[in-house]
């Protein structure tokens, strides 16, 4: 009973750092880690390369997701609406297209784990040996 | 024809299942290969090879009087500050793209417009180039010049961006851009011609050379632009209007400058820090001869609460060789109502509905160009001796 109560108690404490946390993920085969500014100006346009040279094929998830939310609240400091103003501004002076968005974490994983130089993020709970973590923002 | 492709696949599996039972299990393995191969290329094509994204603007305006700034009268329609366009990107190999856009715009009956019919190739991750139509970078906003959606105001201020009307070229460019720790430098150089009916003339531009570079921290961003080119001006309305006076002009009358060399120069900066957006530039155009040589400025700030980002614009505009326009087109018509000089001011804001969609709604007063209304009615400022206007707006710009 004591031990049961134990693991309630360690699971309880280890929840918030595992349930809600945003991670940036890469393909197997990429760098093994990125820093938070080469994400940002990959996710802005700003560069098309991952810290080895591969093209960088980054990822999102839909408008109004909690995870995205998080992601570009550290990463972008832009809310959906700039965000869409931003790529609008881009895509209409043929600078770029905004990134594949996904439906889910699962879509999300499994194109990041299918594409050779794919970057993408989700939370931390959904991270499997399929992809790698590449930074915690 | 529809019966044949459904009764084939069938007769093949009949004839199939008798002949070669033994290979079933590779058979249906390749097939599940090729089946995934396929959906891969399907999928491949969808995503990235062909992408079409599109922009809208209508709305309203409206002006106290018939000074016409802007184009704006006391009577205007929707449709004059209506647009679609749409654009394809088609990328030919992971280095290279086709970039197509095609405009519709209300006060042109909505006959598009080919805006953008580019190739790029991107060598390095740090060298973009360019050839085929594209737009004239003259200022900060000039390739998105009618992406509405993407401008913080109901339509861009027009000291700067009203005095020239070519918006387009054709020819190549070169943009390299350095990426520092935290900041980019980007130079850009183009070359090329333009042959464009603008709403109050028909312009060409002979050997075009010109120059921008620009320095962003992501937080400020600094900008200069340097352009040459041999210029011919062809006054369209002013001999629209004389004719519908019933003024004949003799031949040449319109014609403002004749392979005549003008230069174009600019700087302007912008901040942005998600909460405040501070933009401001500076411009001088320059050409030889009788046709217009104009200052122009304008610094506009905006503040964003929420969904709502309310702006403040002032804007000054001027031409600088007054006194080389003192002979006149005919006898009753001298060269210096060409002249230009007027004071605006904006107050407005753009109320982000939905990511994709946003209402502006602007108020802008015009004043300051009773003794040199160049740009505007001339003829109906100087007859009934108005000395100002107010435009109002109500826009609706979305993007998808």
């Amino acid at each position: 009973m004591s031990k049961y109560s134990l693991t309630l108690l360690a699971s309880l404490l280890a929840s918030p750092i595992a349930m809600a946390e945003v991670v940036v993920i890469g393909h197997t085969a990429g760098p093994d880690s990125i820093t938070q500014n080469q994400v940002r100006d990959i996710y802005l346009n700003r560069s098309q390369e991952l810290p080895d040279g591969q093209k960088a094929k980054a990822f999102e998830l839909p408008e109004g997701n909690g995870t995205r939310g998080e992601f570009h609240g550290k990463v972008t400091g832009r809310n959906d609406a700039q965000l869409k103003a931003f790529w609008s501004q881009q895509v209409f002076t043929g600078r770029g297209q905004p990134p594949e968005e996904h439906a889910n974490a699962a879509a999300m994983k499994a194109t990041v784990a299918s594409t050779p130089g794919a970057i993408g993020y989700i939370d931390s709970a959904d991270v499997d040996s399929s992809v790698k973590v590449i930074l915690t923002p | 024809m529809k019966t044949y492709f459904r009764v084939a696949p069938l007769a093949l599996a009949i004839s199939a299942g008798g002949a070669v039972a033994q290979s079933n299990d590779e058979a249906v393995a390749q097939m599940q290969q090729q089946l995934n191969s396929m959906q891969q290329q399907l999928n491949s094509v969808k995503n990235d090879r062909v992408r079409f994204n599109g922009f809208f603007s209508t709305g309203y305006s409206r002006a106290s009087n018939d000074v016409g700034f802007t184009g704006v009268s006391e009577d205007s329609s929707v449709g004059d500050q209506s647009l679609l366009a749409l654009q394809g990107t088609f990328d030919v190999t992971e280095k290279s793209q086709a970039v197509m856009q095609l405009v519709g715009r209300g006060y042109e009956d909505w006959e598009p417009v080919i805006e953008w019919a580019y190739l790029s190739h991107r060598p390095t991750n740090n060298l973009q180039l360019r050839a085929g139509k594209m737009r004239l970078p003259f200022f900060m906003y000039s390739d998105s010049l009618e992406v509405g959606y993407s401008q913080p105001w109901a339509r861009p201020p027009q000291s700067v961006y009203g005095p020239i009307e070519s918006t387009s070229y054709v020819g190549a460019d070169a943009t390299y851009t350095i990426n520092l720790d935290n900041s980019a430098i980007t130079t850009q150089a183009f070359t090329g011609f333009n042959d464009q009916n603008t709403r109050s003339a028909t312009t060409e531009f002979r050997n075009l050379i010109g120059s921008t570079v620009s320095w962003t921290d992501y937080l400020w961003t600094v900008r200069a632009v340097a352009v040459t080119t041999e210029a011919t001006v062809e006054a369209t309305r002013l001999a629209e209007r004389a004719a519908s006076f019933g003024i004949q002009l003799p031949p040449g009358t319109t014609t403002l400058a004749d392979s005549d060399r003008a230069n174009f120069f600019g700087v302007g900066f912008s901040y942005d820090d998600g909460t405040w957006q501070v933009i401001s530039e500076v411009t001088r155009s320059e050409v030889d001869g009788r046709f217009t040589d104009t200052d122009s400025a304008y610094i506009s700030a905006g503040r964003r609460f929420g969904s709502w980002t309310p702006y403040l614009a002032i804007g000054w505009s001027e031409t600088q060789d007054d006194d080389e326009r003192t002979g006149e087109f005919l006898p009753t018509v001298p060269e210096a109502i060409l002249n230009t000089r007027r004071d605006e001011y904006s107050v407005g804001t753009r109320w982000d509905i939905t990511p994709g969609v946003a209402i502006k709604m602007d108020v802008t007063h015009v004043r300051g160009f009773e003794d040199a209304p160049g740009g505007l009615n001339q003829d109906y400022v100087l007859v009934n001796e108005k000395n100002s206007t107010n435009v109002y707006t109500l826009k609706l710009d979305s993007a998808f």
